[in-house]
């Protein structure tokens, strides 16, 4: 009986190993490729260097996307965590007819899907001539994580306890000092997960971008689906992409570790 | 809080939501009905369903769509299969790898789409990885084509979505309470009994949950088709981004898109009606 029941154990976890094989492989593959000395990636690797690194750091192409990325997620997480803190905090201090249909509405960008937005969005941005610049970029991704930020926040000032505030007016203190002392002290972790996540999303984003993106403002993501597409990689972008991965993975263990990310969002 | 402030709070949200995100939907609607005049990038705004009856009539986009559907649908099987029981394990007996567990399940939802996507050319290319490994074992001698052909596409939906099936099952399948089960199972119910008859209609949620979430993922994705695809295999997602990006009929690829934003939102009250008639039925038992 014991041993029947290790055995199925056994069978169950080499089941389990086929998804996990499945889902982190892509990323595997991706870091010892970035150590590889020959142009392609080849199976048995043929030997160690790190001369993608190096040539990473000397392309100017690449750190010319990547300036890109950073800039339109800093605009778009700026955007969208202010607006998202604002509407989570009305939402959650107030009750008033048609609530629910503003939450949801706020929300509506996590269910609906991407392409067919970006279908529209594209011919609007042609229509105002915003398409490929820095303000249809920021104004899409702002609206894509959005619904982050307002969960998040959501979620962030229901735990926040409400008589603090209440205390503080009744002593005497000012909207403003109510906002400063007792408020963000107490919302920060929420806020900066958000924030996280919003810049992740964005940093990520990749459908409705390739449709946006002009030929100025190319994120590293849009640069990167260009060269799959024209079916040449180039091995800097496995070095570039190995780096990012293993920044977004350790941002993510000291997000779990400190701000215990799996139950905010 | 007053009235008047409220609504100046939510001002910012509602603007980029509506203006931004809604708008272009409404937009969609509106030029679906519009031609696109030949030869130029003018459109013809004159009311006509010119664009519907070529998508109803054209065989090709019609096997497009079901293809599309038929790709969904496997992506969905086969993530319910690698995924109900991960979720089992995580939900039951992982304990001190619980949280590692979840992680390197999310680990892929956090790190990009393309740079999967990348690692998956590494992984699938006639020199990639799998074929390199397969001939150093001696299972084949020649490369087996997974980029270009739907098996390549089906292991990229998978991998970039199983994500989305595994979470609302482990969601689900935490929940379960423990003693069902040990009473089915000092009953005498065998393993395969107990996940009939106990385990997986308590799932249900989950399971229709995490189906929904993967199929509208992959019907509606686009980067894996059209990169592991490599032009070959036609989904909804790329046939739109070839109508509006290369060919220019935005007219057409709006009609593309309306179409697709009509058949999901009917899926989803097709399913809603299920599961309140499920909910009927299982108070009518509760009652007996």
């Amino acid at each position: 009986m014991k041993l029947r029941r290790a055995a199925i154990d056994t069978v169950w976890i080499a089941w389990m190993a086929i998804g996990y094989i499945v889902v982190l492989m892509p990323i595997v593959v991706v870091f010892f490729a970035s150590f590889s000395d020959g142009n392609t990636f080849r199976f048995p690797p043929s030997g160690f260097s790190l001369k993608w690194y190096q040539a990473a750091f000397e392309s100017s192409e690449y750190r010319n996307a990547l300036s890109v990325s950073l800039l339109v997620g800093i605009l778009a997480t700026l955007v969208s965590l202010t607006a998202g803190t604002l509407a989570a905090y009305a939402l959650s201090r107030s009750t008033f007819r048609g609530k629910t249909m503003i939450e949801t509405l706020l929300l509506a960008p996590l269910a609906l899907p991407h392409i067919v937005w970006a279908i529209g969005l594209l011919q609007i941005y042609a229509w105002l001539s915003i398409g490929g610049t820095l303000l249809g970029l920021v104004l899409a991704h702002a609206a894509l994580t959005l619904p982050f930020a307002v969960r998040i926040m959501l979620s962030t000032f229901s735990q926040l306890d409400k008589t603090l505030q209440d205390a503080a007016t009744t002593l005497g203190a000012s909207p403003m000092r109510v906002v400063v002392h007792i408020v963000l002290p107490l919302i920060w972790p929420g806020v900066l997960t958000s924030a996280l996540f919003t810049f992740l999303t964005s940093f990520n984003e990749v459908t409705v971008s390739v449709l946006i993106a002009g030929s100025r403002y190319l994120t590293y993501p849009v640069r990167l689906y260009s060269e799959l597409r024209s079916q040449g990689i180039d091995p800097t972008t496995i070095a570039i992409s190995a780096m990012l991965v293993a920044m977004i993975i350790v941002f993510a263990l000291i997000g779990e570790r400190f701000l215990n990310w799996s139950r905010r969002v | 809080m007053a009235r008047k402030s409220t609504f100046l709070l939510l001002t910012p949200g509602l603007f980029v939501t509506g203006a931004v995100f809604l708008s272009p939907f409404a937009f969609l609607a509106l030029t679906s009905f519009w031609t696109q005049r030949p030869n130029s990038l003018l459109v013809d705004p004159a009311f006509t369903l010119v664009n519907y009856v070529r998508i109803a009539t054209d065989m090709f986009f019609l096997r497009v769509l079901f293809h599309t559907i038929y790709l969904g649908v496997i992506t969905v099987l086969v993530c319910l299969v690698l995924g109900l029981p991960i979720a089992r394990w995580i939900a039951r007996r992982a304990v001190v790898s619980r949280g590692i567990l979840v992680v390197l399940i999310v680990t892929p939802m956090v790190s990009g789409a393309v740079v999967q996507t990348l690692g998956l050319v590494n992984l699938l290319s006639l020199l990639g990885v799998i074929n390199g490994l397969l001939k150093q074992l001696g299972l084949i001698d020649r490369s087996i084509r997974f980029l270009g052909d739907e098996l390549g596409v089906l292991i990229g939906l998978v991998q970039a979505f199983l994500p989305l099936m595994v979470l609302p099952l482990l969601n689900t399948m935490s929940k379960l309470p423990e003693d069902l089960e040990s009473a089915a199972r000092s009953l005498g119910a065998p393993a395969w009994r107990l996940w009939m008859l106990v385990i997986l209609p308590l799932s249900m949620p989950g399971i229709i949950a995490g189906s929904v979430l993967v199929f509208f993922a992959s019907v509606t994705s686009f980067v894996t088709p059209q990169i592991l695809g490599q032009g070959r295999i036609q989904t909804f997602g790329t046939v739109m981004y070839q109508q509006s990006a290369l060919v220019n009929d935005w007219p057409f690829a709006s009609a593309l898109a309306v179409t697709m934003m009509v058949l999901l939102g009917g899926l989803v009250l097709a399913l809603r009606a299920i599961r309140q008639r499920l909910a009927r039925r299982s108070n009518v038992a509760g009652a007996v």
